[in-house]
């Protein structure tokens, strides 16, 4: 008997962390930073990687003492019956909350950038539509799907950058430090949740095939999603200089209809395809997470079922923000001053009472 | 069962393919007007008055040679080039599109309006006008502009921008910025942009000059059934034009920004060992420019070396050169480019009040923090800095046969 199966293996767990994580560079997270930040947003990255490094070692170090107890198990066995319900439901309500307002996002970047013509609705149903399947087939589809199309996706974004790279000028990275080191430093240190995904990453950790994918899972997907994140910004940098980038709404997606390739001059089209697979990966994850929090807030088992329903209310949610160009980067900016200090002190609280409870001593 | 299963699952496949058509995006490609060149002219108050190129698709047919003209030109009054679109309509059948878009063409008069810049923003708002396009200033209006333009034997006119643009820009007669230099150099506010100068009207006889490219568009005598001439740069400051560089200011400004690719220039020098006569070279850039700067003093100060690699092409004096008359050759180019470069930067100084020679860029890495930069007033503080240009010339090939006779023995 084969106690492995239905379960993720490192390479899946790898490319889960790397398309959710990496998705988010070709949206409007840069778009926020460079408001604040300017050139400077790049540096702004590397602060906040090494800052991430302290919960992701704390949590990591608390999961893995555990053997085969995902997140939930842990917060309620940590922190008693009501806190942990408590902080379950505040982690559902953010992780939900971001869902919305970045199925928002990128229906906003699809009507905008490449189907003007088509009604808002029908293309929220249909991206949160796929993703919903996906989640709905649970997470070894997610995973596998997730490995399959890395390569792909690396590929192309790779293709993007080096075009980039050769197009752009490395002296509009000039003045080095932007808007100077205060803001960086401010910026860099409420901005961390980026990272935040992180802890979701705990929930799924009964669905891997050991402890030890986990930890291993964790810090490459972290080196490599910081890596990626450093050098796409400094792409769209020298690209488009210090100035214009503040302007951007979307840089990612101005950046491949800047580039060409080679006598190839509208290239977004076929950057577009590839950009849409990791998006469906990316909400069909977060939709799974969504559901898994909600199945363990109201002991739910089979929380599969709750994934069409959530998703149609991240629709009717999502479809509420008049000119999301502007309202949604608003929202995102509370929401990620919400989430940076949970991103911050939970695994601390969690560590500090595993300490206490001496979980590590077994 | 198993067969009730694979069946339903081809079937939703087979559903899935509807969704392949695009719904409401979907156009078909010969339902579209495609619009090459845009151009934009003064209008009545706050109007434009806008032209389009467009292009016949029919002709790129191999088969079945069409009797269509190749091309339609149209110009009406409008608000902005957005709505132009829908305008058109009245008189286009098929649905305008930018999507091949090759060139926005500004006349003049409208690129020396300070309104100018918001017109120009409507590029940034319409997602089928990308930022890799070329802008052309044109002297005359755009719309004579387009009508004269009549290209012999490039019928097809979108590869006649492409084309004429990609070789003016080789021989650096007219410069390599693109619509997004437009806006983040005005953005940045530190230096000047460039923009390819053209026109159809040839002042009559054309100018004298001593060399070949201290030309503006339409100085050129040039006799035959092309009149187009694309020669020279315009000047914008601020986003606002405010003046033209003729082709040798436009060389000189290539090999002093390294952000603008210099290609192989053919160009001539009077003659060190005889006046009467010019030399004709061909100028190369193989090393990049050394910019420094030094902002500590009270006058800041650059010096700039500029290496230039030189071919010697055809020498009418009929000089065989030896090692000392290369040496006094050499000096004599460097002298030479120096005067003109001093020329032109004292011009840009005292004329324009700003640089396009991409130096902000190096000033950049002097200071830490944007504010810091922002401060030191760069376009403001250029006009009275002190500039030390040197020229280094290496001399190359003297062509395929290096020696020459000596007329007075062949006369003899």
């Amino acid at each position: 008997m084969d106690h492995t199966k239905g379960k993720l293996g490192f390479r899946e767990f790898l490319a889960i962390i790397i398309i959710t994580f990496g998705t988010k560079l070709t949206d409007n997270t840069p778009t926020g930073l460079f408001n604040k930040v300017g050139s400077a947003a790049w540096i702004t990255i590397i602060l906040m990687c090494l800052l991430a490094i302290i919960p992701i070692y704390l949590l990591t170090k608390v999961i893995t003492a555990y053997q085969d107890q995902n997140l939930v198990d842990i917060i309620y066995h940590l922190l008693g019956k009501y806190v942990g319900f408590f902080v379950i439901f505040v982690l559902w309500l953010t992780e939900t909350y971001s869902i919305v307002l970045s199925s928002s996002m990128y229906t906003d970047i699809i009507e905008t950038m490449y189907f003007v013509r088509t009604p808002t609705l029908y293309i929220y149903i249909i991206l949160i539509g796929v993703a919903a399947y996906g989640a709905k087939k649970g997470l070894e589809f997610i995973g596998s799907t997730a490995w399959i199309t890395l390569v792909g996706l690396n590929l192309a974004l790779f293709v993007v950058l080096v075009l980039t790279f050769y197009l752009g000028r490395l002296s509009y990275l000039f003045p080095i430090l932007g808007n100077g080191i205060g803001e960086i430093i401010k910026e860099g240190a409420s901005n961390a949740s980026i990272f935040g995904e992180f802890l979701y990453l705990g929930f799924i950790v009964t669905s891997l095939r050991s402890n030890n994918v986990y930890r291993k899972g964790i810090w490459t997907g972290f080196l490599y999603v910081s890596f990626i994140f450093i050098l796409s910004l400094i792409a769209y940098i020298i690209l488009f200089d210090y100035v214009s980038i503040v302007h951007l709404n979307y840089p990612f997606h101005e950046s491949i209809r800047y580039i060409q390739l080679g006598f190839l001059t509208n290239v977004e089209s076929l950057f577009l395809p590839f950009w849409l697979v990791a998006s469906f990966i990316r909400f069909s994850f977060y939709l799974y997470i969504s559901a898994l929090l909600f199945g363990a807030l109201f002991k739910i088992n089979q929380f599969k079922y709750l994934v069409p329903s959530i998703a149609i209310l991240i629709i009717f949610l999502g479809l509420i923000p008049e000119a999301p160009v502007f309202s949604l980067i608003n929202f995102r900016e509370k929401l990620v001053y919400i989430s940076t200090p949970i991103f911050y002190f939970l695994p601390l609280l969690l560590w500090l009472m595993a300490k206490r409870k001496g979980v590590f001593k077994k | 069962m198993k067969n009730q299963l694979c069946l339903r699952q081809f079937l939703f496949l087979i559903s899935m393919l509807l969704m392949l058509s695009g719904c409401w995006d979907q156009t078909n490609i010969d339902k579209r007007a495609y619009v090459v060149a845009i151009g934009i002219d003064k209008g009545e108050d706050n109007k434009i008055n806008i032209s389009y190129l467009i292009t016949n698709p029919e002709l790129s047919k191999q088969e079945g040679a069409s009797s269509e003209p190749a091309y339609e030109i149209i110009t009406f009054p409008t608000n902005d080039l957005i709505s132009a679109k829908n305008t058109a309509n009245s008189v286009i059948a098929k649905e305008i599109t930018y999507n091949m878009l090759g060139v926005i063409i500004v006349s003049e008069e409208l690129a020396k309006e300070p309104e100018f810049i918001r017109y120009m923003y409507d590029v940034t708002k319409d997602r089928e006008i990308k930022r890799n396009k070329t802008m052309i200033i044109t002297k005359e209006d755009v719309k004579t502009f387009l009508t004269e333009n009549k290209p012999k034997l490039e019928t097809r006119v979108h590869k006649y921008f492409e084309f004429i643009i990609e070789n003016a820009k080789n021989a650096g007669l007219i410069p390599d910025f693109k619509l997004h230099s437009y806006f983040s150099i005005t953005e940045s506010d530190a230096g000047l942009f460039l923009s390819p100068y053209a026109t159809t009207e040839q002042v009559p006889g054309g100018k004298y000059t001593v060399g070949e490219d201290e030309l503006l568009a339409g100085e050129l005598n040039i006799e035959g059934d092309s009149n187009t001439q694309f020669l020279g740069s315009a000047v914008f400051k601020e986003g606002k034009m405010i003046g033209t560089l003729n082709g040798e200011e436009t060389r000189l400004t290539i090999l002093l920004n390294e952000t603008l690719e210099m290609g192989e220039i053919y160009t001539t020098y009077s003659d060190p060992f005889n006046q009467q006569y010019r030399i004709s070279t061909r100028m190369m850039k193989r090393d990049k420019n050394e910019v420094k700067m030094d902002f500590t003093g009270y006058i800041p100060v650059i010096d700039v070396t500029v290496p230039v690699y030189t071919d010697i092409l055809s020498t009418h004096s009929m000089e065989t050169f030896d090692n000392g008359k290369i040496e006094q050759l050499k000096l004599h180019i460097e002298d030479e480019i120096n005067k003109k470069l001093n020329n032109l930067i004292k011009r840009t100084q005292e004329e324009f009040k700003g640089e396009p020679f991409g130096w902000a860029l190096i000033a950049r890495k002097k200071f830490w923090t944007r504010h810091d930069f922002e401060k030191f007033d760069w376009m403001n503080t250029y006009p009275n800095m002190k500039v030390n240009v040197k020229v280094m010339v290496t001399i190359g090939t003297f062509g395929e046969q290096s020696k020459l006779p000596d007329l007075s023995e062949v006369r003899d």
